[in-house]
Formats: C-alpha cells, structure tokens, sequence
C-alpha cells in the first residue's frame, strides 16, 4: 500500500507539516502588523505606476478615448498591455505570502491612479469631457485570474485559462461601459457613433483622425465576425504579456537582488 | 527572509524609473518656428484665413474659412502626401468644431490628399472653455507632421451658465454630449472598486502578511499551502463566492446594456477625396530664378520672370509664404503692416514677359527664423497671387535656392 505518500486529511500530520503550521502561528517581537501595512500601503505607488506606464506605452490611445476603443484593435491590444503587471505581481505575492491577489491588487492601484490621472490631468488641465476619456476597468478580469490561480495553484494553467479569460472579460466588462457611446447619431448629416462624434468635435490636435488605429474594413473577411477573431487573438497575446509579466517578476525582480544580496 | 523581503522592491524601482523617464504629454505646443524653414515654406500653404469673428460666448459658434494647398514643391524626403486632416489647433478642446466641409462637402475625418490640391475648408468652431486662446486652421499631413496655418486670438466669454453640448441620437433622443454615457462608466468604475476591494481586504485584513514568508519560503510555488493552513477551505469558499458575483454582475451588466443602448454600431471611419475645386484657367506664368538675402536690413529680394498668357492685364497682389502674406504695396492693403514692394511695375500686360524684383524688409524673417541660415537646403517658397483686370485669380508657387547671402 502506498497510503504514506498521499495526501489526505485523515492522515496524521507529519513532523515537518506540524513544524511549518507552528511557524504560521508563531508569534514575532518585530514582525508585527506594522510590517504588513507598510508593505501593502508603500507598494501602492510603485504598483500603480508600473501598471500605469505599461498600459500607456502599449494601449495609451486605445485607452485614452473612446472613438479608438473599437472592436478590431481595442481587444487585442489591451490585454497584453494591462496583464504585464497583474502577472508580475501576482507571482510576487502568490511566492512570498501565498496570497491569490496580485492581479487584484494591481488593477485596484491601476484604477485609481488611471482616474486620478484622467481627472486631474484629462479633465482638469487638458479640459477634456472625462466621458472622452474613461479609462477602461480591469478589476474583474484581475478577479479571474487571481481565482484561477488559487484554483489551479500553477502559473502555467493561469497564463492559459486565466490569460485567455482575462481577454474576454475585459472586453465583456468595458463594452458594457462603452455601449452609450456606440449608438448612432448623425454629424452633418453623415451616420456615425456618439464616441466618433467626441472624437470630431474635441480638439485633438496631437492626434490627427489618421493616426486612429481602428478598424478600417479590409478585403480579408473571416465570415466578418471581426469581433471573435480579435478576442481569439487577443486571448493569445494576454498569454503572452503574462509571461513577460512573469519574466518581469522572476528575472528582474528576484533573481538579480538575489545574487546581489549574497554578496553581502 | 530578509532577502526575499528586499527582493519585493526592484519591481517598484524598475516602475519608478520608468516612470521618471516616461515623456509628459504636451497640451499646448504649437512650435511652428521649431520645424525647419524649407519644410514650412515649401510643404503646405495658406491663403485667405479668416475668423468670422474674434469674440465669442461658450457655445456660440464662428467660422474659419480659407484655402490650404499642399505645393508642387512639397519635399521629397517627406514622402509623397496622401492622407490629410484640416482641423483647428487650439490649447487643448477650448473650443469645439461642430462642422466641416471640405471644397464643399462634409468632412468629419481624414482625406484623401496629393500634391498640387487645393482645399477650401469651412470649420464652425464653439466656445467651450472661457479664455483668450489662439487658434490656428492646421493640415496634417499622414508621416510628415501638421502645419499651422495663421493665427488668430480667440476671446471665449462666460455665458453664464453650465457648458452643454447637446446633440441628437439616431433614436431622437438629445443628449448632453459632455455628459452621455458617464453614468454607467462611474457606476461600473465604483462597482468593480467594490467588488476587487472585497477580495483584497478579505486577504490582508484577517491575516498577518509578512509573517508568512518563513512558511511559504519553506514550500513548493505549486501549492496553496492547506496543509499547513496558509490558505483554507473558507478562503476557498469565499473566493468562489466573490468569482460568482462578479461573473452574475458581467451578466447582469449585459443585459443591461442590451436593453437600454439596443442600437449600436462600430466606430466609422468616413474617409473620401475631396472633389477638385474649380480653378480659373492659368493666365500667368510665374518662376523665380534668384533670391538674396541681405540680414542688415532683414530683406528678401525676388527676381521672378513673369508672363502673362492671358488676354488681360495680370497684377501681381502679393506673395504668401508658411502663415505670412505679403499684399503688394499700392495695390492691397498690408496684412499685420507686412507689405512688399514690386518693380517696375506689379501690373504685367497680355502677352507680356518681364522680370519683376519683389522686396520684402521685414524683422519675420529672423523672427519666425524663416530663413534658412544653416540648414542643410537654403530654399525659399512661396504662392504669388496673380489677379486680372474682371477678377480672375491665379496662385503660382514659385521656389527657388537663396542665391546670394549676405550676413
Ligand atoms: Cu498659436
């Protein structure tokens, strides 16, 4: 009978296994709550602005109005560009406390620092109507992916199940916000969407309507279900960005300050 | 523990220093003087910009009108031009444009250019933010950059009340463009910061954070640490429960949307060429074969072999260049008390051919650093503006290199 190398709960626990629990519970003169709240309060800024940058370098425009968050690009570009982070994070957390909340933690740094950027720098500043320039919402897909990985503990099936996914409800939680600005008006007598007439009417210097990179129809149809095909590929990507994600944690962030402390 | 715990900070300090590095956006940057001479006089000229009028209310509504010509000459090495945008440059949306045509038609987006095309365009613009602002009419041109046309100060005034920007959906109903669709953005923004809070504060409240790394730095990366009561069935539970909701609020999300915004459809794109403007036959030729600058006296001369292939007099009305005009002396009136002066005569008979000398003495050409003193292409371009005796105009752009250059 092999029942001493399974697991179960009736099995008496070990030496080992007794020796961890105790260390768990143990009880430290300087560790104390102290610790837990400067880490999770200082991590805040840095969290954010990593998140944030990312997101701007790869998806700024997409992310900065709504006459570009269309339904060729929009879905493939941003989740590869807001999973970076989530992912590193979410290996940061998951090794060192056994927390399912790095992608969450993330995308609640994210979401403030994107509003706060949108409201004092879009809106106040720059005067744009901050319905122009909503930032896209990423918490719940951070929701799926932490859950995948509490359910599937690997970070392999995460990038797979939860990367995937992360694309899709992304998608799903911001098209519901978008919706108002895809109904039909007319601009000099020419049918278009409320987000393009935003797009007309505030001056936007800085970016000419040619620069917008949306879907401009092409020869190549794929049963024109545009749609399917970009959340497909941008399912793929997000797998991607999440192991740029975790190269970022593991190679950038653990590896080399391992090597450096040692020297030490 | 101690170096798993600094491990934790390079991540920031990567963010950190991208961060730092990352450009800021710029709100306000006309920067006309910083493009190179021969690009702003060769690429896109302007002629007869006006403002119908200088001071506005929020929400009250004036036009900028005149014609851009991408030139003959535009330069080579920036690519052959093809699309284009004619808008207004304005320090960020002080004012809105609520219409457009182009040679006539309505033009919300981009259009299709080429070289030698002549684009009337009629922009009503909207005060929107109270101030005095300068607006310019700007072409942009795909892969070369924008270029301004000629400015003016634009007095928007308070009006007293609130700022609305209504327009009418396809279904009827009017809606404050400023405002629609900010509802449902703010409510789902602080749904989701609920429902993410939730899940984080059910981690880090009850249980202790940095007291786990001795365990967890003992055990395998692919385990969550049941066993040793890192992570229990509650959490598992709980977890469950918040995936649930969050994917019933997706759901009810939908629906929802469904229902209030059935009709929708994918952002336009609503590109055309605009139709060739009807141009005057060509009674005049007109090319430059010298021009000197002297910089004591901040003076371009021109020397311009004119014919006029005409049946009537032909008179040279002034030369445009970049933003600047030049009206001749004597025959227009001077623009911003900028003239030139022409001899013999600006006036050339039916049939005649003659060398005309154009001089300009202005402060500009240091000022607005339009000429091209050490660059790498000492050029100068312009439109000359040929008139005839029942009206008939005509724009000949003439370019020619800086032949004599005295400093
Ligand atoms: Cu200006």
């Amino acid at each position: 009978m092999a029942t001493t190398y399974t697991t179960t709960d009736a099995r008496p626990p070990d030496s080992r296994t007794e020796a961890l629990r105790a260390l768990l519970n143990r009880r430290y003169r300087f560790l104390d709550r102290k610790w837990d709240i400067v880490f999770w309060a200082t991590a805040v800024f840095v969290v954010a602005a990593a998140a944030d940058i990312t997101k701007l370098l790869f998806a700024g425009d997409w992310d900065f109005w709504t006459d570009w968050k269309d339904r060729q690009w929009w879905p493939i570009i941003t989740p590869f560009a807001v999973i970076i982070i989530p992912s590193a994070l979410q290996y940061i957390q998951w090794l060192a406390w056994r927390m399912p909340t790095g992608a969450t933690y993330t995308a609640l740094c994210l979401a403030v620092a994107s509003w706060i950027g949108r409201i004092v720098q879009w809106d106040w500043f720059a005067g744009f109507p901050l319905n122009f320039v909503w930032p896209v919402s990423i918490i719940a897909a951070a929701i799926w992916l932490d859950w995948v990985l509490l359910k599937t503990k690997s970070m392999v099936l995460t990038s797979l199940i939860g990367g995937f996914g992360f694309a899709l409800i992304l998608w799903f939680a911001n098209y519901i916000t978008l919706a108002p600005f895809l109904q039909p008006m007319e601009w000099m007598g020419l049918p278009m969407t409320v987000a393009d007439v935003q797009g007309i009417e505030y001056v936007r210097a800085q970016t000419p309507e040619y620069l917008r990179m949306i879907e401009h129809g092409s020869l190549r149809t794929f049963l024109g279900e545009t749609q399917y095909v970009s959340l497909a590929f941008g399912g793929t990507l997000a797998v991607a960005g999440y192991w740029i994600g975790q190269a970022i944690a593991r190679g950038l962030a653990i590896w080399p300050i391992g090597r450096y402390i040692k020297k030490f | 523990m101690r170096r798993i715990l600094s491990r934790l900070f390079v991540v920031p300090a990567i963010a950190l220093a991208v961060l730092l590095l990352a450009p800021a956006p710029s709100a306000n940057a006309h920067g006309e003087t910083a493009q190179e001479a021969f690009l702003r006089m060769g690429t896109v000229s302007f002629w007869d910009v006006k403002f119908s009028a200088t001071e506005v209310e929020q929400g009250e509504q004036l036009k900028v009108t005149g014609t851009a010509k991408i030139l003959e000459t535009w330069p080579e090495q920036l690519g052959e031009p093809e699309l284009g945008f004619i808008g207004v440059v304005a320090p960020g949306p002080v004012v809105i444009i609520k219409e457009r045509k182009i040679n006539g038609a309505p033009a919300p987006h981009a259009i299709e250019v080429h070289k030698g095309g002549v684009y009337n365009f009629e922009i009503t613009i909207a005060g929107r933010r109270p101030g005095r602002w300068h607006v310019h009419p700007i072409f942009g041109i795909h892969g070369a950059g924008s270029l301004l046309g000629p400015g003016q100060y634009i007095e928007v005034k308070e009006s007293g009340k609130a700022f609305t920007n209504p327009v009418k959906l396809a279904s009827g109903q009017v809606v404050d463009l400023e405002k629609v669709g900010m509802g449902d953005v703010a409510f789902w923004a602080v749904v989701w910061l609920v429902v993410g809070l939730v899940w984080l504060l059910y981690w880090i409240v009850p249980k202790r954070t940095v007291a786990r790394l001795p365990v967890t730095s003992q055990i395998p990366l692919n385990t969550d640490g049941m066993e040793y009561g890192l992570i229990t069935k509650r959490d598992h539970k709980a977890m469950n429960v918040i995936m649930a909701v969050t994917l019933v609020l997706l759901a009810g999300g939908w629906i929802y949307q469904a229902r209030a915004y059935p009709e929708k459809m994918p952002q336009q794109v609503l590109r055309f060429e605009p139709e060739p403007v009807a141009m005057t036959p060509s009674f005049v030729q007109a090319k430059a074969t010298e021009v000197r600058y002297d910089d004591a006296t901040h003076t371009v001369t021109m020397i311009v072999d004119v014919k006029n292939t005409g049946t009537r007099p032909a008179t040279l009305q002034g030369f445009t260049t970049t933003t600047l005009t030049f009206p001749t002396a004597g025959v227009a009136e001077p623009v911003d008390g900028r003239s030139m002066t022409v001899s013999p005569s600006p006036t050339v008979a039916p049939g005649q051919a003659t060398k005309l000398t154009l001089t300009i003495s202005d402060h500009v050409w240091r000022e607005e650093r339009l000429i091209p003193i050490g660059e790498s292409r000492m050029q100068i371009t312009g439109v000359l503006r040929f008139k005839d005796d029942a009206g008939a105009e005509n724009f000949v752009t003439v370019q020619s290199f800086i032949t004599s250059l005295s400093a």
